[in-house]
């Protein structure tokens, strides 16, 4: 229940607030995007392996998201940030589609 | 390879094994049961709902983004023509007044040499018979292509470039016209004639298809005489060829307007050679050939025609505005 407020209520502070994003931060947003689902799905894959926790979900969350960020942070200032930023988003991408396919097996038994 | 293997072999977090090892309950605990474990759940979904939603709604935005600066740059050509046509009314009535002093300052008898000057170079809005001969491209050209027919080996249509209307107005003053326009614009001996991009620009002013070249001569010589010189057998050659479209017609009475941006900047007349009267330094409208025009003070008429009163234009321009 607590979960599901709390997804709802990021939704609207997202829509309603519309936060002005610093404009040296939104080369980084999809980067964090990808992250966050990352975490968001490797957090439902534990939940039905049974091994999920609450502290190690936030903190994969929070950490996947800095840590991208400062990847392709660091690509821009060494000039290959497109690059870098690709190869996040293919590993984090990669993980998202295991995780999916093991929820899959969870799911459907197959 | 074995990275990928990793990747693939790891793709979940290994930190819920190891906390669910520390615990020492694997396999059955599915969803925090605490409400700090709630809690911390909402959060860490509330976060990653938020980041999605703003990144969301940033990349919505970003599209109307683009809009509005399209809007702005729009905006800022329409601004930029204004004030450029705001200008030239500017420049227009200084002329007049400019015109008006002179006529103060000097006497009869030199003014009528300053008015025929000033219509021959092209400073003095003129009237009288002539031609008017009106271009466009063909039907089936593109407004916005970017590929030209006649470069990429089509025959089947084209569209009118910079070095066609040069030579077409270069025909026109070998077939004596006295002043020529084009859309509008009157051409003298500093007018260009270029293109930037698929515009023709004449004085540096973007012109609109179908041009429309007015030129003021002999209207019974005229169309003949410019359908035998050079650029009208282009211009033929253009009609047959490339299916530009043109319609050369005779007018009893054409007005066309003084030019905008005429000032020399370097050059300097030399002094008065005594007995002409006029600076010798020869202003011609034509670049191409000076035989059509006679700044001279006597109404002398124009090589090709014989007929010398009708066809001198006359002045209007400083009663105009």
């Amino acid at each position: 229940m607590i979960a599901v407020l709390g997804l709802v209520a990021g939704v609207i502070v997202g829509l309603f607030v519309q936060p002005s994003v610093p404009p040296a931060v939104v080369p980084y947003l999809p980067i964090a995007v990808v992250a966050a689902l990352d975490a968001v799905f490797g957090g439902v894959r534990a939940m039905l392996d049974g091994i999920f926790d609450d502290k190690v979900f936030v903190v994969s969350f929070l950490s996947n998201v800095v840590v991208a960020a400062l990847i392709v942070f660091l690509g821009d200032q060494l000039g290959v940030g497109s690059q870098l930023s690709t190869g996040v988003v293919v590993v984090l991408g990669i993980r998202i589609f295991s995780n999916a396919a093991a929820i899959r097996r969870h799911v459907f038994r197959a | 390879m074995t990275l990928l293997t990793t990747m693939m072999d790891q793709s979940l977090d290994e930190g819920y094994a190891a906390a669910a090892r520390a615990r020492g309950e694997v396999g059955r605990r599915r969803l925090p049961t605490t409400t700090r474990g709630k809690l911390l759940l909402g959060a860490g979904l509330a976060m990653a709902a938020v980041v999605v939603t703003i990144s969301g709604v940033n990349a919505h935005d970003a599209r109307p983004e683009l809009a509005k600066e399209h809007d702005a740059l729009v905006q800022r050509v329409t601004d930029a023509t204004a004030a450029a046509d705001k200008l030239q009314h500017q420049v227009e009535s200084a002329r007049a007044q400019v015109d008006a002093e002179q006529q103060k300052a000097l006497h009869d008898g030199v003014d009528s040499g300053l008015a025929s000057l000033d219509a021959a170079v092209g400073t003095g809005a003129v009237t009288g018979p002539g031609v008017k001969l009106v271009i466009d491209d063909p039907a089936d050209a593109g407004t916005g292509g970017g590929i030209d027919p006649r470069t990429s080996g089509g025959f089947s249509g084209g569209r009118l470039r910079d070095r066609d209307l040069q030579l077409v107005v270069n025909g026109l003053w070998q077939a004596g016209a006295e002043a020529v326009a084009v859309n509008g614009q009157r051409l003298t001996a500093l007018s260009p004639i270029r293109a930037a991009g698929d515009a023709i620009l004449v004085d540096n002013r973007p012109l609109v298809p179908p041009y429309t070249v007015l030129a003021i001569g002999d209207e019974k010589v005229l169309p003949a005489a410019f359908q035998e010189s050079m650029g009208g057998h282009y211009l033929k050659l253009l009609q047959d060829s490339y299916g530009i479209r043109a319609n050369l017609s005779g007018q009893h009475a054409l007005s066309l307007p003084a030019a905008v941006g005429f000032a020399l900047r370097l050059a300097s007349p030399l002094p008065d050679t005594p007995g002409t009267g006029a600076p010798s330094a020869q202003p011609s409208g034509a670049p191409a050939t000076s035989t059509p025009l006679s700044p001279s003070a006597s109404p002398s008429p124009s090589p090709t025609s014989g007929t010398p009163a009708p066809s001198r234009p006359s002045r209007t321009g400083a009663s105009k505005s």
